[in-house]
């Protein structure tokens, strides 16, 4: 354990000091994702202009829904998007190799090894966005609900995570995962609404199957009603579940793999 | 550049694009089931959480009708999006082959954003086929042969106009060493801003009259609107040379950027 969390101190070292090298790089980067943040709060403040409710929630609660959501977005942003670019590349042009014969988990090393700081920043900005929308919402947050929603917050950004290596890792056997990906990229719109206003088979679909509403959504909903045992329990234990499904993928997918051109 | 070799770059980019089946098919279900599901719980939530009959103008059959047609029309005018296409060229150097060939760069580089179009274009047809039953009940919008052959060269000329406003973006490569930021940016701002996201009507008086003013409107709001049976004929001839002059415009703007990016290029790419 301990010698996974130096190796990944490490790899915040390295992620910053290169980041720091490509400086214009650093900066475009940090305007894209605010400018991500204002054209997803103004779809939101528009859509209220023609109405006041929408999926059971106001225009505060929906605030902290779309903040929650930021959020998510700038922690995969930071954390994991730049090794979902690669991994695909690295699978094709061979140079897995270089990463399996290392002592070390090949999943924990390709997932977490570059960590994006100038999208840090944006996951600063976000968080105060977060901070900001849950201060101005006029009902009262309980303290539980509040410290369960941060739990469940970071939760959604490791499904988020485990969501997206379901369309990446059959890239082992497609050789192109561009539609994937783009796939992927679509069905993050259902994250982006809230879950009261899917029929109901289609919500219990995206809260089991393909648990996409347990990113946001249902923890948005856990802060508002309060941390029932039964929504946490299917939160985290479908994210449990995601995982090991996702590692045992990995597994027959490195098994498969015979190096370039795979 | 000949016509017939405009063509042949056009039908190699195609032919590259079609070669992955899986990918032409996947994309094309997964975003179809997922954007009218998105589409259609949401706006059936907002009418019935409001109340109200119509929002904005339109019914709910008639928005219904639009976000499938600017998904429809906006994925073929996105074809025009050259994403990484001529950073890349600086970057690796692959430019230079390009320099040496007796043909213009930009020219060029439009060919092959045409053959992109193809796949998608194939694609909204047969997806547009599917969303035909959304189409027809609104009594704010009514789709017609005749608005449908209307369509085709505003999506023509929006496609041109997003080409040429991904370019200077592009060229920016010449100095910095990522760009890839710039062009999603261009992507949210221009789906925000030209009506992808929303029908303009929905934004405040203020706002859409400024909108109006920008060339975003005729990357997306204008094509769907005359899909829709919204625009009328002066109107419509109004968009497409507002929208030829933008392109004018635009592809001006960039010319100079391409001449001093041009001096510093070295071939040897970054």
């Amino acid at each position: 354990m301990w010698r996974y969390l130096r190796l990944y101190l490490h790899f915040l070292k390295f992620s910053f000091s290169r980041s720091l090298e490509y400086r214009m790089d650093f900066w475009f980067r940090i305007v894209m994702d605010c400018v991500f943040y204002i054209v997803e709060l103004t779809f939101f403040t528009v859509l209220y202009q023609h109405t006041d409710m929408l999926g059971g929630w106001d225009y505060d609660q929906m605030l902290i829904f779309v903040s929650g959501y930021l959020v998510i977005d700038a922690i995969h942003m930071t954390v994991f998007s730049n090794n979902m670019w690669w991994l695909p590349i690295y699978v094709n042009k061979g140079d897995l190799d270089y990463y399996l014969v290392r002592p070390v988990s090949s999943l924990f090393f390709l997932s977490l090894r570059d960590f994006a700081a100038n999208s840090f920043l944006n996951l600063i900005i976000a968080s105060g966005i977060l901070t900001w929308s849950i201060l101005r919402y006029p009902g009262e947050l309980g303290a539980a609900n509040l410290a369960w929603f941060l739990v469940l917050i970071v939760n959604g950004g490791f499904l988020h995570y485990i969501l997206q290596m379901y369309f990446q890792i059959p890239v082992f056997w497609t050789h192109t995962n561009r539609g994937l990906m783009t796939a992927f990229f679509t069905t993050g719109k259902l994250m982006e609404r809230p879950d009261k206003i899917y029929p109901k088979w289609t919500r219990r679909f995206l809260m089991t199957i393909f648990p996409t509403l347990l990113v946001v959504a249902l923890p948005a909903r856990v802060l508002f009603d309060g941390p029932s045992l039964q929504l946490l329990a299917l939160i985290l234990g479908v994210t449990a579940i995601a995982f090991l499904g996702m590692r045992s993928l990995w597994s027959i997918a490195l098994r498969g793999y015979s190096s370039a051109s795979s | 550049m000949s016509i017939s070799l405009f063509f042949h770059l056009m039908n190699l980019e195609t032919k590259k694009l079609m070669s992955y089946r899986v990918d032409f098919w996947l994309t094309m279900l997964v975003n179809l089931v997922v954007n009218l599901l998105v589409l259609w719980t949401l706006w059936t939530a907002i009418f019935n959480e409001s109340g109200k009959e119509v929002i904005g103008g339109w019914d709910l059959d008639g928005i219904l009708a639009y976000g499938v047609l600017v998904f429809l029309t906006g994925r073929i005018v996105r074809g025009g999006d050259l994403q990484m296409a001529v950073s890349n060229d600086i970057y690796e150097g692959a430019l230079s082959r390009y320099l040496l060939y007796p043909r213009q760069y930009t020219v060029t580089k439009y060919a092959q954003q045409l053959g992109n179009v193809f796949p998608d274009l194939l694609q909204s047809l047969m997806m547009g086929c599917a969303a035909i039953p959304l189409l027809v009940n609104s009594s704010t919008a009514s789709v017609t042969p005749l608005s449908i052959a209307m369509t085709l060269p505003a999506i023509l000329v929006a496609h041109l106009l997003f080409f040429l406003l991904g370019l200077i973006p592009q060229y920016i490569a010449f100095w910095a060493d990522n760009v890839w930021s710039l062009s999603v940016l261009l992507r949210f701002v221009t789906m925000l801003l030209g009506g992808a996201t929303l029908p303009i009507s929905l934004f405040p008086d203020q706002v859409q009259e400024v909108l109006h003013w920008l060339p975003f409107v005729y990357l997306f709001e204008f094509p769907t609107m005359v899909a829709l049976g919204k625009v009328g004929m002066s109107e419509y001839l109004q968009g497409i040379g507002s929208c030829l002059l933008w392109c004018v415009l635009v592809g001006a703007a960039s010319i100079p950027v391409w001449k001093r990016g041009d001096l510093r290029y070295t071939g040897v790419g970054i």
